[in-house]
């Protein structure tokens, strides 16, 4: 470059066109700075207050549809719904504590012509009894889910839930299994009353039952000493109850 | 829901209140009879057979199939001599053991009861019956058999009327309830007898027959003739006796219109109950207190069940389901009529209707025409015609529509029974 056209520019010097050192590097630290702070503070925003955290322990919340068909017409003759089979009834169910093999609730059968309303309530209801184990494989968990308390505690909370929670399940298997003969007579039905005490050991197994109150009719009393022994064994007693149901037992109070 | 005095732990025994009982037909085996002599041997099959149909339609027990037993034949027929474990084996709760023995002319059977669970005998019922009515005999053990356990009368010594078709015509029939050792009560060639009506005395059975050309009510008492009941120049149809056996229901057509008549047992008396020009009122069936009558009616544009007082007053319809309702049959519990209906896919099929709340339950599904269905005396049983075989055929069941067998009668169609006493 020779001396006149460097004297050239510094003419142009003071020009907006030529380049000139603005303090850029301060500007940018402090537009970073700003920018890391601003979403700093939205993280700490929102890990103290906004949106819901995701516990990875929860039980999944399982809904299934089912449909529900066209309504019978009311002024058509009632058809009797499908029962459910034997077997279907007892197919092995998925165990409760293993959320990721996913219960399906058995449809309707499609080709069986929509039941009134209230058959097609008990249709459901039982397709869901079905799914929750009733008839099917009798352990403390499921008979938990037939007996579930509405207003519980998930969790359980006290000794006196458990307790009663114990004493649903024990209801619950001795029902599924209390098969009266037909042969009694009705009038007699009514009047019917036997009392089984009961001794359960702490593995749930019935240690003794005996008839403590007879119905005074004999097919009666061995119906319900049956029924007793054919739900055996029960889930193990809670804690507290142990001793008691071991020593002094229970008493089972039968009416038709 | 968990009833608990279970609080009061601490201080005594808690109790567990359980209810909600499952009732189902006992599980019973009935084990072969067993014969004293040549002669009782003889007849001893034809005593099974009736018994084994008589449990098995009973509505109380589940017999047992023999195929599965495990206990020896020649097992003895005292609690002692029986291993009630093998019976249990196999689920029997009850275990029915008969001896048969000649006594002159006569069979002689004891029937023993077991209760499997506690390895008891609880009873034994002893009867006799003239050689050639062993049948006879098993229905009587059967009925004794039957009160001793439910305290209420058995169904199986009552009698069936029904309806036989040949090649030549219809006959009217009177038989065992089973539908076995039928006497023919009318018939002729080329006569058509129809919806019988067996009177509740026992005295004999009424008709409606074609022998004349128009149809006619007769009646066939015991030992007589047939004979005109109702004298009516018109077309008289489809009787049916009180439950006394002291009035008779049945239909007159006259003109365009049919009307239900009642009348005295002996046709007098007679007096017109429904007035409905032009529409048609006929099948009448009487409540077992003989103060209302049930019947099938169009009044309403399509033939449906209604019932009305036995004078002819307070006319209300039952049925509102269905647009083809029919022959009704009014339980002798009081509470349900059974009757045929068409349903949408054109299928016959049998219904009862509470009489009080009109609510309809379905009993037959899926398996041919089903029709005219008639109760038991005690109204836990039910004989129907079905063609479910191809040819119309009686099948029993219990009144909820379960268990529906037919019955052991000799081929050949055969439709409208009619159960009585």
């Amino acid at each position: 470059m020779s001396p006149a056209d460097a004297k050239a520019h510094s003419a142009l010097a003071p020009s907006l066109l030529t380049g000139t050192r603005l303090p850029v590097g301060r500007y940018l630290v402090v537009s970073l700075v700003g920018h890391a702070a601003f979403f700093a503070a939205i993280g700490v925003f929102s890990y103290l207050h906004l949106g819901a955290r995701i516990d990875l322990n929860q039980q999944p919340i399982k809904a299934s549809l089912v449909r529900l068909g066209k309504p019978r017409d009311p002024k058509l003759l009632p058809r009797i719904p499908d029962a459910p089979k034997e077997e279907e009834a007892k197919a092995p169910v998925p165990e409760p504590p293993k959320p990721e093999e996913p219960k399906s609730v058995p449809m309707p059968d499609a080709k069986a012509r929509p039941p009134g309303n209230a058959d097609r309530r008990k249709q459901l209801l039982s397709a869901f009894n079905r799914t929750s184990g009733a008839g099917g494989s009798r352990t403390a968990k499921t008979i938990e889910e037939l007996e579930g308390q509405t207003d519980g505690d998930p969790n359980g909370n006290s000794a006196t839930q458990e307790g009663e929670r114990y004493y649903g399940q024990l209801k619950a298997q001795i029902q599924q299994r209390y098969d009266v003969s037909q042969t009694i007579p009705e009038q007699e039905r009514l009047h019917l009353k036997a009392q089984v005490l009961v001794l359960i050991g702490k593995t749930g197994e019935v240690l003794k039952a005996r008839l403590a109150t007879s119905s005074g009719n004999e097919l009666f009393d061995n119906s319900v000493l049956a029924a007793v022994k054919k739900a055996s064994p029960f889930p193990p007693p809670p804690e507290h109850l142990r001793d008691a149901l071991q020593r002094r037992g229970i008493v089972l109070e039968f009416r038709p | 829901m968990i009833l608990l005095g279970a609080r009061r732990a601490t201080a005594q025994v808690p109790v567990l209140e359980i209810s909600g009982a499952n009732f189902r037909p006992m599980p019973l085996a009935v084990a072969a009879p067993q014969s004293a002599d040549d002669n009782a041997r003889s007849k001893s099959a034809e005593l099974d057979a009736a018994l084994m149909f008589d449990l098995s339609a009973s509505g109380i027990f589940q017999v047992l199939d023999r195929k599965s037993f495990l206990a020896r034949v020649s097992e003895g027929l005292t609690a002692s001599a029986i291993n009630f474990a093998r019976w249990a084996d196999i689920g029997a709760d009850g275990l029915v053991k008969t001896q048969l023995a000649s006594e002159g002319q006569k069979i002689r059977a004891e029937l023993h009861f077991f209760s499997v669970g506690t390895g008891k005998e609880e009873f034994k019922l002893t009867d006799s019956a003239a050689d050639r009515d062993v049948r006879r005999l098993a229905h009587s053990l059967a009925d004794a058999l039957y009160r001793r356990l439910t305290r209420e009368p058995g169904p199986f010594q009552s009698h069936l009327a029904f309806v036989r078709r040949t090649a030549q015509g219809k006959e009217v029939w009177v038989a065992d309830w089973d539908g076995r050792n039928g006497q023919l009560a009318a018939g002729g060639p080329n006569v058509l007898n129809v919806l019988p009506a067996l009177i509740p005395d026992g005295s004999g059975v009424a008709f409606t027959t074609y022998r004349t050309g128009r149809p006619m009510i007769f009646v066939q008492r015991s030992g007589g003739a047939a004979v005109p009941l109702v004298k009516s120049d018109h077309m008289a149809t489809g009787i049916a006796f009180s439950p006394d056996a002291k009035r008779i229901a049945y239909s007159l057509a006259v003109g365009e219109s049919t009307q239900i008549w009642v009348a005295q047992a002996d046709g007098s008396g007679a007096k017109q109950l429904t007035d409905t020009p032009y529409f048609i009122n006929t099948s009448p069936s009487w409540s077992p207190d003989g103060k209302r009558l049930a019947f099938v009616s169009n009044q309403g544009g399509s033939p449906q069940i209604y019932v009305m007082s036995a004078d002819g007053g307070g006319i209300r319809r039952l049925t509102f389901q269905g647009n083809y309702n029919q022959t009704p049959d009014w339980s002798p519990r009081g509470d349900l009529i059974a009757f045929t209906a068409r349903d949408e896919r054109r299928a016959f099929d049998l219904f009862t209707v509470n009489v009080e709340s009109g609510k309809i339950t379905r009993l037959t599904q899926d398996q041919g025409d089903n029709e005219e269905p008639t109760f038991s005396p005690n109204g836990r049983l039910l004989i129907f015609a079905s063609h479910r075989t191809g040819t119309s055929r009686l099948f029993v069941m219990n009144s909820d529509g379960s268990n529906q067998l037919p019955l052991p009668m000799d081929s050949g169609a055969y439709h409208t029974p009619d159960w009585g006493r």
